[in-house]
């Protein structure tokens, strides 16, 4: 290696530390993490955001709660970045929690989703859900409840699948695909603060591009994921003379065209065990109750969300080989409301 | 009365204490023996001398029952004195002999290794005496093709080389350029380094062309491995050539135990290879610069136990890396009496106190205690020193880069290992072509 050499080396070596920005590096306990991130407006109509802050220090308060306003999210978030002591890390927030009055303006809402999404600090994959309570109160209840700690309220959204089916999570880029999406609507989860546990899941709201069309309760969100494919493990039904745990789910979808009418048969097959039955219950008696139930709730969902154009199935997803993709854009109006769906319920016992 | 080639001799080591010059009467002749005392075992060499000298009638016979090398030049005489023979001069210096003596033992005999604790292995180890140390091999390797050239080299003393390959084996174009660079060795080889010097620059480069090794069972293996292997002279080594990366990984003590036991043991080098060279690196580039890639959980941890801590990641890791190998160093050259003393200390120092003091965090603590553990899981202790060098660049890289200064840390450390060769063998390569396997 010659002396020349050398000194490149040496004045690369010196460009990188120069170049590299190692002085703004901030250690992670220089850091402040917020987990949850409220957004609301006040009444003058500015921005209040809120923040849940885990406490690392103190043993008996797990979290604080940090709010700012300002005209755009963005002052609002700033704001509080001035205001804190320590550097405000927004990379780690798991939740956002909107408020109704704020997720029921069309208009305010997608733009949150569109702000959201572009941020680069916020991540994409961080959960979204809509409460109907003062967004504060949801985030320092955490304080109030016992054995619970800082990532209690993300936790709540991923016990997984077996444990508590109806709880359903939505991240930020799935809501900002279906302000896109001309086929497929989406289900965002409603929470509000509960008396023990920190919340209580109350069902979704269903939006379409954006703009709520309905609320679910839980028990028909679960038929919604069955229904979009999404294995079923434990779920537990009560069908009053006997209770049964749902232990698979399976569903096949054939999409048919006929006259320009859309029309969609549908085998649902789902394994259960029986829990517990009163006396001289058949099995028979139980599976043919069920199919009726599930059968039922499904009709009833189908013709309320037919009568708002809101395909929170994403029954359009299977015709994208049938219609064209400029007719598809008008599945929702067009093709939606005469839709037939032939759908059978056939449940095994296992 | 002394001849004119013993004269010579004595002028020239007149300043050698231990020099002697012995005139013995044979047959009513005087020989002159000569010799170092410290080298040559006299009072024995002499009854030798006589014994054989009893059997014979004249002094000419007796020189050539003694020995094949006899009526040699005195440059050649010299040059037997200095190798520790006893050389016999007749009275009128026409007839001379350079005998084989009985010696003065300064060797110590085959012991276990030092360096390397084979399991379920023979536990011999070469020792300092060069013709021991290939008697060994021939012993363990019973086959003719076994081929040992001997060298001299170095320009103060003439230092003996020996190269061993397996003829037919090896590749020849190997052999002959090796053969060409130790002709030519006009310096003095005291190090293995020397020798690793002469196979090409590697002034910089902190891995050696030469894999050292104390295990007779290792360097059989590597030469039907097609390799070749050196002995010097008072070196307790066989050494390797090429030093190839799988040597660091692989070794074939393994293959005692079912295959399926060797690959775990083989992993886990792997492991502890990689781990060595990025977990420093990484805690630092998770902590300081990309905390977003932990779950949440994780970074609550980690937020939590470096709570209070003064030092930045990158301070208190590179503090706690140096100390870690400065008290690895400390143990290696303390006597055997002190050495626990010293790890007991260090321990509670860096185990216990630092962590008590809020200097540094207990993850840190732990994550060094997995790299010290890891790096000593690769076979030859030269391998596992120069990956514990290695770890530092990538360290300061991802100081300043994070996650990415450590994929680009790793994938350069990679890159230059790759690029390395010992005469167009890439250090990489899993094995040598055999003499005349085609690619």
């Amino acid at each position: 290696m010659g002396k020349n050499s050398l000194y490149k080396l040496f004045f690369a070596f010196m460009m990188i530390m120069l170049l590299c920005g190692c002085w703004d590096i901030k250690d992670i306990n220089k850091r402040t993490i917020p987990l949850v991130l409220g957004i609301s407006k006040t009444k003058g109509g500015e921005y209040k955001i809120t923040l849940q802050i885990p406490v690392l220090k103190n043993e008996r308060q797990v979290s604080k709660v940090v709010t700012g306003t300002g005209e755009t999210i963005t002052s609002a978030l700033g704001k509080i970045r001035t205001n804190s002591e320590n550097a405000v890390d927004y990379t780690q927030i798991r939740l956002i929690v909107v408020q109704n009055h704020l997720a029921h303006n069309q208009k305010e809402f997608t733009n949150i989703v569109k702000f959201l999404m572009g941020s680069e600090e916020i991540p994409s994959r961080s959960l979204i859900a809509i409460t109907d309570e003062n967004v504060e109160d949801v985030l320092s209840s955490i304080n109030d409840k016992l054995g619970v700690h800082a990532s209690s309220i993300y936790d709540f959204f991923n016990k997984g699948a077996d444990w508590a089916p109806e709880v359903f999570s939505t991240p930020v880029w799935e809501v900002y695909r279906s302000l896109f999406s001309s086929t497929k609507d989406i289900a965002v989860p409603l929470i509000r603060s509960g008396k023990n546990t920190v919340l209580i899941f109350e069902g979704s709201d269903i939006l379409r591009k954006g703009e709520i069309m309905d609320r679910l309760k839980p028990e028909e969100i679960q038929l919604i994921r069955v229904l979009q494919n999404k294995n079923e493990k434990g779920k537990i039904e009560s069908l009053g003379f006997a209770s049964i745990m749902v232990s698979n789910s399976s569903i096949r979808l054939k999409p048919s065209l006929i006259n320009n009418k859309p029309s969609l048969s549908s085998d649902l097959n789902i394994k259960i065990n029986v829990l517990e039955r009163n006396d001289g219950v058949t099995n028979k008696k139980i599976m043919e109750e069920l199919e009726r139930i599930i059968e039922e709730r499904f009709f009833q969902i189908l013709r309320r969300m037919q009568e708002s154009h809101t395909d929170i199935f994403g029954f359009g997803q299977e015709f994208q080989q049938l219609i064209s993709y400029n007719e598809l854009k008008n599945w929702r109006d067009e093709y939606y409301p005469d839709l037939k769906v032939n759908f059978e319920v056939k449940v095994n016992m296992e | 009365m002394r001849n004119k080639i013993v004269n010579e001799i004595e002028s020239k080591f007149s300043n050698q204490g231990d020099f002697f010059i012995e005139e013995e009467l044979i047959n009513k002749t005087t020989i002159f023996l000569i010799g170092f005392k410290t080298l040559v075992d006299l009072t024995k060499s002499k009854l030798y001398v006589q014994q054989i000298a009893n059997s014979n009638t004249s002094v000419k016979a007796l020189f050539i029952n003694l020995n094949d090398e006899i009526n040699v030049d005195t440059e050649q005489m010299i040059k037997g004195i200095l190798e520790g023979n006893l050389v016999i001069v007749s009275e009128d210096g026409k007839q001379n002999a350079v005998v084989n003596p009985i010696v003065q033992n300064l060797r110590s005999s085959i012991s276990e290794p030092k360096n390397e604790s084979p399991i379920q292995s023979s536990t011999d180890a070469f020792g300092d005496d060069i013709n021991t140390n290939i008697g060994m091999i021939r012993k363990r390797l019973t086959t003719a093709s076994l081929c040992h050239c001997n060298y001299e080299v170095g320009d103060l003393e003439k230092r003996k080389l020996s190269m061993l390959y397996i003829k037919g084996r090896t590749p020849k174009s190997l052999i002959d350029k090796v053969d060409r660079q130790l002709k030519g060795i006009q310096t003095d080889i005291d190090t293995i380094d020397d020798l690793n010097l002469q196979f090409g620059k590697r002034r910089l480069s902190p891995v050696s062309h030469l894999f050292a090794t104390e295990l007779p069972i290792s360097a059989i293996h590597s030469l039907k491995e097609n390799k070749i292997v050196f002995f010097l002279d008072n070196c307790p080594f066989a050494l390797v050539f090429p030093n190839l990366l799988w040597d660091m990984l692989v070794s074939i003590d393994d293959r005692n135990f079912p295959s399926i036991l060797s690959f775990m043991l083989r992993f886990f080098r792997v492991i502890g290879l990689v781990a060595t060279l990025i977990l420093p690196a990484l805690y630092v580039a998770l902590v300081s610069v990309n905390p977003e890639v932990f779950k949440l959980d994780l970074a609550l941890f980690v937020a939590k136990s470096r709570e209070g801590i003064p030092l930045t990641a990158f301070l208190e890791t590179i503090a706690m890396v140096v100390l870690v190998d400065l008290i690895l160093e400390a143990i290696v050259r303390l006597p055997k009496s002190v050495g626990p003393a010293i790890t007991m200390v260090g321990g509670i120092i860096l185990g216990q106190a630092m962590v008590e003091a809020k200097l540094v965090s207990n993850l840190l603590v732990i994550v060094i205690t997995a790299v010290v553990i890891a790096s000593s899981s690769v076979i030859g202790m030269q391998n596992s020193l120069y990956i514990r060098l290695l770890k530092y660049p990538i360290l300061i890289l991802a100081s300043l880069f994070g996650i990415l200064g450590v994929c680009i840390g790793f994938i350069f450390t990679i890159i230059y290992l790759a690029s390395l060769t010992s005469y167009d063998i890439p250090y990489m390569t899993f094995r040598i072509k055999k003499e005349g396997e085609i690619k």
